[in-house]
This record gives structure tokens, C-alpha cells and sequence, in this order.
């Protein structure tokens, strides 16, 4: 009777549990817990889904990232741990480490002959010695002014080469906790705090959402709140915008807030295709000039720069974007399409697009070959350099990111499947930024310079994922 | 903001047409969509390097996610 019992239960606890994983776990991966598992009809080769009902994931992965003409050079190593509880709850914990270093664009305009910056000495140091500082700055010399005693940092960029703040040092090291809970079998909540620190920025954020579903769980409404508090402390202190670039300590640590709300619809359009759209407006306020970055001001009749100011952005900042993406299953190959359009009250917009291909080469090996197309028009106030004798205007920036280009990236991954519980997966990826990158009517010899400040970077990562089961299922 | 305004339009309709009693599959149709292969965010690892560098290096964030960064590389 015992032994009867145990069969009786052990087919009763699978067929409610496919039962349920059929129904619910999909909904799963639209409230946070789309990194996990989920059920287990599937049996193509490579790609079986499982339970993640009482399991607990861990997923480690480190990026390595190199641009182009000794740029910046990163490495990012990250770990996360997800425990999905037998009722479906889902907590994660995710930690990242960033180490950066390298060269990067100070904004100024190139010229034909050496051009030399300022900027003030973090420590007295000797006269003639080099010093490296954390932070965007960095690899100079320390020099002390004629007739004075006051001491600066200066480097120096040559003639024709796109000026950059080289020596650039910095860690980064960011915290990220989320917990989703069901309130019923269609309804879900989650609440997300994230914290990260680096030498000249902290910034943290809290996050809450929830999650409906409809029509036998094929469509889901999610709606999500976001509020971000970023703190800017700048190793030479906040410039004052559109002021002479110079050597004296600047002034105080300043910062922003950031509101972003998201609505999102996923639907199960057919037995092979998800569909998923989302909705986000953010409101940025507060500090958000870059306080490394100049804008030259130039001879209007030769192209000779005759001073480097300190940038100007807004304080306030609307984003809107609209994200649609696809799953679509194509024989044992799963298609991956996204796309994005985006606009903000700075006058930049955006379209990005994503596709991807997951073909299954065995039971345990599958290659994704990926391509990523970026195009965005330029900022209200990008401006490549400032005319001399022109009124200044209240924002100017240099920063290529808020110029006109376009950006294509593309990548292979591949995964292999070590065990039914162990992964480890793989990514090269090419990132190039491409642009016209001669200013219309550029005075004087500045036409024949080159401003593209665009990066070409490449990337490689490693993942290594083990997911292990919580509770004793032998009780089946 | 003219542009935007009818692209939301646009995604709303679309939204409401895909509500449609003809879309869906019944639960025991399922056994596709549960492939892991077949979840929105199969790598979060790897959708993570890729949404850090990009908004590093490009003026715009969001769409898959909020539109917050938490570095100061932008």
C-alpha cells in the first residue's frame, strides 16, 4: 500500500507539475526570472527546458573588451545566483566587478600642430614627474606656471591625432539584488535595489514592477517603476561649463536623478513565435555634463584653436523608447529579432536593430551567429568645435556619442551543454562606430582634419552556468 | 515627439490586435515556447555586456529595460 501510494503520488506530482509548467512558466520569465529554466516538454536536441521550480542557479561570466588605437581596455567579470522557490517566487543577487583602462576622447578638435592641455595637479608632486590618477585623467606632467608657484598637470596631443586623456584608471564594482513573488497564478510583483561605486561615480537605484497575465497566460501586462540616484565626484572637482579649461581644483561633487517608467506586453502569437513590446519614458535630472570633456573654440578664418572650454549639457533630460522584439522557433533554430526606436528631449534619435540565429549543431553544442545595426542623429548641441568670436551658446558639446553615427556589431556565441545541470557558453563580438566624420565648412586647415572620434572594440566572454535542484524531488 | 506620439499609437494597436482570441496557444501547446532557447532573455550575462557597452558608447538607453545606467561612463 505504502509502495502504491508513492507511484500514485510520484505520477500525480509529475502531471501537476508539467501541468502547471505548462501553464505558468512561461509567465515566469516575464517577471524576472527570464534567466530561469522553465519547463520541460521540449525535446530538441540541445535546447531541453526543465524545471526551475526549487532550483538555484549560479552564473558566472567575465567580458573581456579591447578598442582599437589603445583605447580604453576592459575587464568584467560577474556572477549572479537565482533561487526559484517551489512556489515560483524567484530571488537574484548579481555582482559585478568592472576594471577599466586606457584613453579616451577629451572632446577637443585635432589640429596640425602639438596641442597641450591643462588640468590641475591632483598632488603636489615634483616638477618634471608623471603621475597617474584614478579616474578620466591621467599619464601627465606635472609642470609649474611661468611666474608662479603654482603647479598643473598638462598633456600633450600631436599634430593631426584626435586629442585624448590617456592613463584613464578606473574599478567599478556594482551590486544588483531582485525578488518577484506571485500574488496569485496571474498576477506577479518584483522590487529590485542595485547599488554601484567607482573612484569618481556612485550611483544607486530601486526598482518595482508587476505582472498580469490574460488569455491562459498568452498575453502578460507588465508595468514597471524605476527611480536612480547618481552621484558625480569628478578627481579634479565639477567644472564650471563653458569656462576656460585651467589647472585650479574645480567645484563640488554634484548630482542627478533619474524616473523611468516601463509598460510591456508580451504575447504568444503562435506555438513557435513570441512577441514582446515595451514602452519607457525616463526623466534625468540634475548634473549630467561630462566633467573630462572640452569643446575647442576655433579661428573662424584658419581653424587654430585659441581656447578649450569646459562642456555645457542640460540638466533635464527626457527619454522615450519603443522596443519590439521576437522569438521565433524555425525547426530546431530559434530566430531572435529586436527593434528599437528612440528619442529624447535633446534631439537625439535612434533605431536599433538585433538579430540572431540559434542553431543546434548536436545534443550538447548550438552556435548563435549575431548582428546589431545603431544609427542616431546628433544632440541639439553636439558641435564638433566653437567659432571664436560667436556668442557662446548655453550648451555645447564635442562628445561623439552625441553626434550623428551609425555602429554595427557582429558576434558569434556558443554554447556547449556539459550535463543536463552545467553550461558554458561563449562570445566574440566586433563593435565598429562609423561616421562622416568632416564637419561641413570647416574654416581653414581643419578641413582636411579627421574628428571621428567613434571606437572599434573587440570583445570575447566566457560563461560558465550550474543549476542544481533545492529540494528533494525523490518524493515523487 | 510628433514621431514618437504615433509610433506609440502604432505599438498600442498592435498591442490590442495581438489580444485577439486567434492568437495564443492552448497550455498543451506549449512545449515549444518552454524551450530555454525560446525565453526573451536566454544569456542575462551576455544581454548585460551588451547593454553596458552600448550605453557607453551610444547616446541612446532603455527599451529592453529601464533607461538608467549606473556608471558614470556616459
Amino acid at each position: 500500500m505504502q509502495l502504491k501510494n508513492k507511484k500514485i503520488r510520484r505520477s500525480l506530482g509529475l502531471i501537476t507539475a508539467n501541468l502547471f509548467l505548462a501553464t505558468h512558466g512561461y509567465a515566469d520569465t516575464l517577471d524576472g526570472a527570464a534567466d530561469a529554466p522553465t519547463t520541460s516538454a521540449a525535446n530538441t536536441s540541445g535546447d531541453q527546458a526543465f524545471n526551475a521550480l526549487g532550483t538555484a542557479s549560479i552564473d558566472s561570466a567575465v567580458l573581456f573588451y579591447k578598442e582599437a588605437s589603445g583605447r580604453v581596455r576592459a575587464i568584467e567579470p560577474v556572477s549572479q545566483v537565482s533561487v526559484t522557490g517551489d512556489n515560483g517566487n524567484v530571488f537574484t543577487a548579481k555582482f559585478t566587478y568592472d576594471s577599466l583602462t586606457g584613453a579616451s576622447p577629451n572632446g577637443a578638435a585635432p589640429w596640425t600642430s602639438v596641442q597641450t592641455f591643462t588640468t590641475p595637479a591632483k598632488a603636489v608632486s615634483t616638477p618634471g614627474s608623471t603621475m597617474t590618477v584614478t579616474g578620466a585623467s591621467g599619464g601627465r606632467t606635472i609642470v609649474t606656471l611661468p611666474g608662479t608657484t603654482t603647479q598643473v598637470a598638462q598633456y600633450q596631443t600631436q599634430p593631426n591625432q584626435l586629442p585624448v586623456d590617456s592613463g584613464f584608471i578606473d574599478k567599478r564594482y556594482a551590486f544588483d539584488l531582485g525578488y518577484s513573488a506571485k500574488l496569485s497564478d496571474e498576477t506577479t510583483t518584483s522590487f529590485g535595489f542595485a547599488a554601484s561605486t567607482e573612484h569618481d561615480y556612485r550611483s544607486w537605484s530601486a526598482n518595482t514592477a508587476i505582472s498580469r497575465n490574460f488569455d491562459q497566460n498568452n498575453t502578460t501586462v507588465e508595468l514597471g517603476l524605476n527611480v536612480e540616484y547618481d552621484q558625480s565626484l569628478p578627481i579634479f572637482g565639477t567644472p564650471t561649463p563653458l569656462t576656460q579649461m585651467n589647472g585650479s581644483t574645480k567645484g563640488p561633487n554634484r548630482y542627478k536623478t533619474v524616473t523611468s517608467v516601463n509598460l510591456g506586453v508580451t504575447q504568444v502569437m503562435t506555438r513557435r513565435w513570441l512577441f514582446q513590446m515595451n514602452y519607457n519614458i525616463g526623466w534625468n535630472n540634475g548634473y549630467q555634463t561630462d566633467p573630462y570633456k572640452i569643446v575647442s573654440v576655433v579661428n573662424p578664418t584658419t581653424g587654430a584653436p585659441q581656447q578649450y572650454l569646459y562642456e555645457a549639457r542640460p540638466d533635464h533630460r527626457v527619454r522615450q523608447s519603443v522596443y519590439i522584439a521576437n522569438k521565433v522557433a524555425l525547426g530546431p533554430t530559434v530566430a531572435d529579432i529586436s527593434f528599437r526606436y528612440y528619442h529624447d528631449s535633446w534631439g537625439i534619435k535612434s533605431i536599433t536593430s538585433d538579430m540572431s540565429e540559434r542553431v543546434p549543431l548536436s545534443q550538447s553544442w548550438y552556435i548563435q551567429p549575431e548582428l546589431h545595426y545603431y544609427q542616431q542623429s546628433a544632440a541639439d548641441f553636439f558641435h564638433y568645435y566653437l567659432l571664436g568670436g560667436d556668442p557662446l551658446p548655453q550648451y555645447a558639446s564635442a562628445d561623439g556619442r552625441l553626434g550623428k553615427f551609425r555602429a554595427r556589431t557582429w558576434g558569434l556565441r556558443v554554447g556547449y551543454e556539459l550535463s543536463r545541470h552545467t553550461d558554458i557558453y561563449m562570445m566574440a563580438e566586433d563593435y565598429k562606430q562609423m561616421a562622416d566624420s568632416q564637419p561641413q565648412n570647416a574654416p581653414g586647415a581643419l578641413q582636411n582634419e579627421n574628428f571621428f572620434s567613434g571606437v572599434h572594440a573587440k570583445s570575447f566572454v566566457l560563461g560558465f552556468k550550474y543549476t542544481f535542484q533545492l529540494s528533494d524531488y525523490s518524493e515523487w | 515627439m510628433k514621431n514618437m506620439r504615433s509610433v506609440f499609437v502604432a505599438a498600442m494597436l498592435l498591442a490590442l490586435l495581438s489580444s485577439c482570441s486567434s492568437l495564443g496557444v492552448k497550455p498543451w501547446d506549449r512545449d515549444i515556447l518552454a524551450r530555454k532557447s525560446m525565453q526573451l532573455n536566454t544569456e542575462p550575462n551576455l544581454t548585460a555586456f551588451h547593454e553596458h557597452i552600448y550605453f557607453s558608447k551610444e547616446g541612446s538607453s532603455g527599451g529592453r529595460t529601464y533607461d538608467g545606467g549606473g556608471c558614470g561612463c556616459n
